[in-house]
């Protein structure tokens, strides 16, 4: 039979299988597919990210179908990376992945809410009263004042209108300006770089009225001290990319996988690609498993640890063997080679300051700040000479301002680092040791406090006689106790020796063995010597949340700069803690600060503001004795804490707001009166007593902070250190505080603060919130504005982890009465004009602020510091004093000077770090591209600022890392300080501007700029410090170097002229509550340590049910199996851990996991979810901050000093938590207090 | 419908408008007589127990009850869909429904707000009213024994609403409901079920009777499992149940 006719030529056959036989068609209905086509169906997809205090910055795709959004994807259309890089993506996490429940979530704040019993007050008093007088009449009557306040954070909310709510603000703050000063209003708001638009709302807002922004990276901690004051550099971090280019990296206190997730495929990626990585943490957290050796460190004890590396790597790199590219980079690019003067001091010898040019007969030719210029031994010419490249060079003369190996005649150096080959003698040199002091939770040795070691010493003829001299270098390695072979005692010959810093004596202080130890730090230093520096160590939370976290960071700073790794690609320091990285920072400082219109603006370090506010300073248990040194030189130090900060404040070293006891408006008055010039007026009124400081009085009704503003930030829930004296002091509120005031148990008090008996409870007439949930600060809160969420308004959003700049896009409209932030202080701003004619006019302010970093100012008092107010010295403004200025306040037409570019940046320019450029051209781009403003007013004719993308053009138009133009004219200026040429890093890119629909599009690679030390390049990743190193700009420091030895004399006093061990400070808070009140159960006290999270970026999503089903749905602490079987405490049990600071309730998790000793509460979790009431306390629960005191340190304070001077996050003190101590106990009776508050007085009747 | 009309106004927050409309309010509750007798008479105590009150303080109770106790929420798909990503879908269904209806939303509300579910309710047929509000029938059914738990008279409105639209009502999927948020917070044992974790299995025969592949069968026991709300799989774990607890009751 024929086939052919079986054959179909036009036809297959329906149901013919094919993929032998694994496929079939069918002929079903499949209407049903169509559920899924809708199911993903969307009208758009809009771009945005998650501005929450994370560093993710990742690319997020939102769904929006109908208005709503439905759902949110990873976008993955990052840049590619080069050739032999792995790419960013994908990035993202569970947390960012959960956004779009916030959005119509039940715990979303729909409408303006605000207290009604404040409501009723003002409803009743603008029946008969402008609104100012309204406001008045509420504040000044007590009854009325303490009827709101006493309820705060216990409900009572009722929703308002935009325009009332708007109005009772202005009117609260332009009284506030016109009774106490403008510096009564105060604002927190933390981290710019997550929605910098947002930020710069309220920023430009207060900035204008003369408010007080207030900082935040030192309050919470994230601010390692160690970074300004070994590098003149806030923080400067390679981004996570680079981790693939190390060799070694070394993961320390850092967790990331669990709280760096989308960067942490790098880390695995690295691994894949040969790096070993070793991992140091108290507890088997999740980073241990990437570890090719995991180190359980005792925790506090990290810095033991780093210096006993520091001693193997020294002896056997430095010492024994001289590794030829380590010598080499300690010399160029560290102050080891420089001269440090020696002087007797009761019996010893001891290290003091620098050596500077002046104290040389004829200042060894230099005219120009000979007193801030260091010196070292040239080899080639054998004499003493001036390397380029201090700070003395920085200012007042032009192109010797470079690391390059010269000094300053222009003649080629090779400085000496060892006095060994031309000492006079040796001489044995004290150092201090802390590592004996005795604390019942730490181990302690046996050594004395002073431990003297030999150095090779040189005498020199100095204008003031005969001084003997040495160097850094030979002072570093005697400080490490390594053993040269000359002589001596404190120095060991074999690392099995129990001396200080030993890998022995490490073992018994840290738990870790010796072995260990060594192998760690050779691997290390070996990789490092083969790769010219690609050894990195990420560094993270658990080692700056110490008192002494310089230590710390220090210890391991000394590790990478004797290994050359800073500015080393694939190498250095990595610091991942916080989100510091606000890239276009240069452009947003004007908008945000309103520097177009004023300058200064009022900026205050936070840490010390909430320390004198909150009065956290009354219930100080630590003594200055605790901390001083034993080889203190002489000087001022006796006194509380808060006694040095008061100092630094006069002597115009940190900022202190508000300033005054007086009204800043009336001063200028003031001067003019008496015929002075208003700065001239203030020294002479300082010193007479007629204007006095507010800080020394902060208890006193005119001196407290009246109005504060708290937006994208949870600060009462979160960030509050000390959370319980900010419920009774600041907010005069119930709280849960457990200990007795100095006054109380009749302890010494500070000796430059008034003392009031009774202290006050509730500084704050008003407290406003803006938030898109209900937080705790919410929750506490006079008025509550919502705002827009991260897919309803249009920001801009940047990261240290990656190097592109990324939208916030608004989705869709915010919903219910919700604004974005912009529009919220716009619209406070404009109901604030409307009000203040009411009492205010045009005014001139006089504004008192610190000596700042990176300004000409910087180098103010060289030598030992002069105290005014003793006598030591005269009051010059910005010498010895804070600067006076004097600004003029439009207050009637600020709405218009929100809302315009301002005359400024023609006039005066812009800059940033002490590099300064015009910035016409720019300005008149912005005109064309935002257009003009037209109505007639003191504002026509200039760029118009009114949406929210406005203002992200001003910023991306005005930074020179986004704007090429602006890029090369910022290197320029710098190549005029150092004498270099540095407009090649930027010209290939000088046409390019990149605008708000640009990164939209697409998120953008930044142009490499000065404000940083990295390149954004198609060759190196970004990196800090690498051009310091590669283009020979110094570090912002006295030295220009890398600096590793302090030499102010605070520095010196408390002992941390070179890094030590120092164990965790004891903070009494225990003892007073043991046997407080007994419930029967038994008790354990632990270490109280507060890690990042897994469910939540800080307490943000710690409220989202799907994070609360993945953790256990409310606060959870940890602990270890030994510690829950010493308190009869099980898994899951309910317990309370206290202090003398206030509780908190949480479930217990019993774990393998953890060290014992230590108590982890991720922070943050909210106390507004699923928190019972504390037995302690009888108040809800508490939070991780329950537990917590803000203490400050003195070195924090320093300032006129060059990298130890004032900046904005820069330096200053900061917010410590982690040597607390807590009770922990089982939880007998579980209260959820659900019933009317008990004791609450009675609202009082609104006057008719 | 304008009884549901009503319905709507009590639900929405307190304002002297409402408190001047009580006599029109009660006059159309009376003479439309579509309540029976004693959810009239809880209604109209309603009204009167909301204009007998200080304003301020009738607000303050709404933002307590309906704002900030999660499991009072007005926002029907809390209830139904929680966290779940099927709400963004449903709330586009329901805008859909009103727009099929002739009407579109105009204020910042979400479709899902009871107040505005029911005024839209109202312009429908009786017919076609009481087969929508008979929808989310265990929903309401639930609110109303919190209510009532908590001594609440808004009970009243969701009593009258669960009698009018007479609905037969899934009484597993109330059950379901009934078990779940809400726990009074004394109540230790309670809260302890209602915190407990759902057990899950791991390794060969935990997935046994889906595809016999982990990985997938995760998969499908995620998707299978019920939305509050919704009846659980047979043989599921009591579901995680969360609840949030404002900071304080003042």
């Amino acid at each position: 039979m024929s086939q052919f006719l079986d054959r179909l030529t036009f036809f297959n056959k329906v149901k013919e299988p094919f993929s032998n036989g694994h496929g079939i068609t069918t002929d079903e209905d499949r209407g049903w597919e169509d559920g899924y086509r809708l199911r993903w169906q969307h009208d758009k997809i809009v771009r945005s990210t998650h501005g929450a205090n994370c560093t993710g910055s990742c690319s997020w795709k939102i769904y929006v179908k109908g208005g709503i959004v439905t759902w949110e994807t990873q976008q993955t259309d990052y840049p590619r990376t080069r050739p032999d890089l792995p790419n960013h993506e994908p990035r993202g996490c569970s947390r960012g992945a959960s956004y779009s429940w916030y959005l119509y979530s039940g715990n979303r704040v729909k409408y303006p809410l605000i207290r009604s019993r404040l409501l009723r007050h003002w409803r009743a008093a603008r029946k008969t009263l402008a609104p100012v007088a309204a406001w008045k009449s509420i504040v000044e009557d007590p009854k009325k004042r303490q009827d709101y306040i006493s309820v705060r954070g216990h409900g009572g909310f009722v929703r308002a209108k935009w325009d009332e709510v708007t109005e009772i603000i202005g009117a609260a703050n332009a009284y506030t300006a016109k009774t106490y000063g403008p510096d009564r209003v105060i604002g927190f708001s933390p981290i710019p770089a997550m929605s910098m638009v947002s930020y710069a709302a309220g920023s430009r807002y207060l900035s204008l009225l003369g408010g007080v922004c207030m900082s935040f990276y030192d309050w919470y901690c994230d601010l390692p001290p160690a970074s300004p004051q070994t590098w003149g550099e806030q923080t400067d971090v390679p981004e996570s990319a680079d981790w693939y280019n190390a060799g070694f990296i070394i993961l320390w206190g850092s967790n990331v996988p669990q709280t760096r997730t989308p960067d942490a495929h790098f880390y695995t990626e690295a691994r894949y690609r040969g790096t070993k990585s070793a991992v140091i943490c108290p507890d088997y957290s999740e980073a241990s498993k990437f570890g090719d050796i995991w180190l359980s460190v005792k925790q506090g004890t990290d810095a033991a640890l780093a210096m006993a590396m520091g001693h193997v790597i020294l002896k056997e790199y430095h010492v024994d063997r001289q590794a030829k590219y380590f010598r080499d980079y300690v010399r160029q690019y560290t102050d080891m080679p420089l001269l440090v003067k020696l002087v007797r001091q009761d019996g010893r010898l001891v290290p003091d300051r620098f050596l500077r040019a002046s104290d040389f007969a004829q200042s060894l030719g230099e005219a120009n700040n000979p007193e801030w210029k260091t010196v070292g031994f040239d080899e080639i010419s054998g004499k003493v000479v001036v390397p380029n490249g201090s700070i003395g060079f920085r200012w007042g003369e032009t192109g010797k301002w470079n690391i390059e190996e010269k000094e300053a005649g222009g003649r080629a150096t090779t400085l000496r680092l060892s006095l060994a080959d031309i000492k006079d003698e040796f001489a044995d040199v004290a150092f201090p040791y802390f590592g004996n002091i005795e604390n019942e939770h730490f181990t302690h040795s046996d050594h004395a406090s002073v431990l003297n070691r030999r150095v090779p010493v040189k005498k020199l003829a100095l204008a003031e006689g005969e001084t003997l001299v040495t160097t850094v270098h030979d002072l570093f390695i005697a400080n490490y106790g390594v053993d040269r072979g000359f002589g001596g005692e404190n120095v060991a010959k074999s690392y099995d020796e129990d001396t200080p810093y030993t890998p022995a004596w490490a073992e018994r202080i840290t738990g870790v063995s010796r072995d260990k130890i060594i192998q760690v730090a050779r691997e290390f230093a070996t990789n490092a010597e083969k790769t010219n520096g690609r050894s990195m160590v990420i560094i993270g939370a658990a080692m700056n949340h110490w008192y002494h976290a310089d230590m710390n960071y220090r210890g391991v700073i000394n590790m990478l700069a004797m290994c050359g790794c800073i500015g080393q690609s694939g190498g250095g320091w990595s610091h991942y803690v916080g989100q510091e990285k606000l890239r276009p920072q240069a452009g947003w400082a004007p908008l945000a600060f309103a520097l177009d219109w004023a300058r200064p603006p009022r900026q205050q370090n936070s840490t010390s503001f909430f320390y004198a506010h909150t009065d956290q300073w009354r219930y100080e248990t630590m003594h200055t004795s605790d901390i001083l040194s034993p080889t203190a030189p002489p000087g001022p130090w006796d006194g509380a804490i808060i006694d040095y900060n008061i100092r630094a404040a006069r002597m115009g070293w940190l900022p202190a707001y508000p300033t005054l006891t007086q009204n800043s408006l009336g001063i200028a008055k003031q001067a003019a009166d008496v015929a002075l010039e208003p700065k001239d007026y203030v020294a002479r009124a300082l010193k007479s007593g007629e204007l006095s400081f507010a800080w020394s009085d902060p208890d006193s009704p005119q001196n407290f902070p009246r109005n504060m503003f708290v937006w994208r930030s949870n600060l009462l829930g979160s960030s509050g250190k000390g959370h319980e004296y900010f419920l009774k002091h600041l907010l005069g509120t119930s709280h849960g505080v457990l200990g007795k005031d100095l006054g109380e148990e009749g302890r010494e008090r500070p000796k430059e603060v008034r003392w009031h008996d009774e202290a006050p409870r509730g500084k704050l007439d008003l407290l406003v919130t803006l938030d898109f949930r209900m937080s705790t600060t919410c929750v506490y809160s006079d008025i509550v504005l919502p705002t827009a969420t991260w897919y309803e308004k249009n920001d801009l959003n940047t990261s240290d982890m990656h190097p592109f700049i990324h939208p916030l896009t608004g989705a869709v409209d915010p919903a219910w009465e919700a604004k974005s932030d912009w529009e919220i202080y716009k619209a406070i701003a404009k109901a604030f004009s409307k009000v203040a004619p009411e009492v205010l006019g045009v005014e001139k302010d006089v504004v008192l602020a610190p000596i700042m970093h990176d300004s000409p100012g910087e180098i103010a008092q060289a030598f030992e510091p002069k105290d005014w107010k003793k006598g030591e010295c005269a009051l010059i403004p910005g010498k010895t004093m804070p600067m006076v200025t004097v600004v003029e306040r439009d207050y009637p037409n600020l709405y218009k000077r929100f809302t315009a570019l301002g005359p400024l940046m023609e006039k005066v320019g812009n800059g940033i770090k002490g590099i300064a450029w015009q910035t016409g051209h720019e300005v008149e781009h912005l005109k064309h591209l935002n257009g003009v403003v037209t109505e007639e007013g003191p504002t026509k004719g200039m760029a118009r600022i009114d949406s929210d993308i406005d203002a992200a053009e001003v910023l991306l138009m005005l930074a020179p890392e986004t704007n090429g133009e602006v890029a090369v004219k910022s290197w320029e200026a710098l190549s005029k300080t150092t004498g270099r040429k540095h407009a090649h890093l930027a010209l290939p890119k000088e046409d390019e501007k990149i605008r708000f629909r640009d990164v939209v599009a697409q998120p953008r690679k930044i142009i490499s700029a000065p404000t940083w030390s990295g390149l954004e390049s198609e060759k190196v990743c970004y990196n800090a410090g690498y051009t310091n190193v590669h283009e020979l700009i110094p570090w912002r420091t006295l030295t220009g170097r890398q600096q590793l030895y302090q030499d102010h004399l605070w520095m010196r006093a408390f002992g941390e002229g070179f890094c030590v061990y120092r164990p965790p400070i004891d903070l009494r808070a225990v003892k007073p509550v043991q046997g407080m009140k007994p419930n029967g159960e038994k008790e354990v006290v632990l270490n109280f340590i507060t890690p990042h999270q897994k469910w939540g970026i800080h307490s943000t999503y710690t409220d989202n049910l799907l994070m609360l089903t993945l953790s256990r749905g409310g606060p959870i602490v940890w602990l270890s199996e030994v510690d829950a079987r010493k308190a009869g405490i099980v898994d899951n049990d309910w317990v309370e851990a206290y202090n003398a600071n206030g509780a908190l309730v949480a479930r217990a998790v019993v774990s393998q996991r953890m060290k014992e000793g230590t108590l982890f509460m991720y922070h943050a979790q909210e106390k507004i979810v699923n928190v019972p009431g504390s037995e302690m306390t009888g108040q809800r629960g508490g939070i991780h901050n329950s537990v917590t005191r803000t203490v400050l340190k003195p070195t924090h304070m320093i300032g006129g000093y060059v990298q130890l001077a004032y900046g904005f996050n820069y330096y200053g003190t900061i917010g410590t938590n982690r040597d607390e101590f807590v009770v922990v106990r089982k939880l007998r009776n579980v209260d959820w207090l659900e019933r009317p508050l008990q004791g609450a007085t009675p609202a009082v009747e609104a006057a008719e | 419908m304008k009884t549901l009309k009503v319905l709507s106004a009590l639900l929405s927050y307190p304002s002297d408008e409402l408190i001047d409309a009580a006599p029109e309010l009660k006059a159309v509750l009376t003479n439309e007589g579509v309540l029976p007798r004693r959810d009239l008479a809880a209604v109209l105590a309603l009204v009167d127990d909301i204009g007998g009150r200080d304003l301020f303080d009738a607000q303050e109770r709404y933002i307590l009850l309906f704002d900030r106790t999660r499991s009072l929420s007005l926002h029907l798909f809390e209830h139904v869909h929680g966290e779940s990503r099927d709400r963004g879908q449903a709330m586009v269904d329901l805008i859909k429904l009103y727009e099929d209806g002739g009407y579109t939303p105009t204020i910042g509300e979400l479709p899902d707000f009871l107040p505005l579910f029911l005024e839209y309710a109202a312009t429908r047929t009786p017919e076609e009213a009481i087969e929508l509000i008979g929808q989310p029938g265990h929903v309401l059914a639930a609110l109303k024994e919190r209510l009532v738990k908590r001594s609440s008279p808004y009970a009243a409105v969701f009593a009258a609403l669960v009698s009018l639209s007479k609905a037969r009502l899934d009484e597993a999927a109330l059950a379901a409901l009934r078990a779940e948020p809400d726990p009074e917070p004394d109540d230790l044992e309670a809260l302890d079920a209602a915190w407990e974790e759902e057990e899950v299995t791991f390794g060969p025969g935990a997935a046994k009777g889906d595809c016999g592949v982990d990985g997938l069968a995760a998969k499908l026991r995620q998707a299978r499992r019920p939305a509050p709300g919704l009846e659980p799989a047979p043989g599921a774990g009591p579901r995680t149940v969360i609840t949030t607890s404002p900071a304080s009751r003042g």
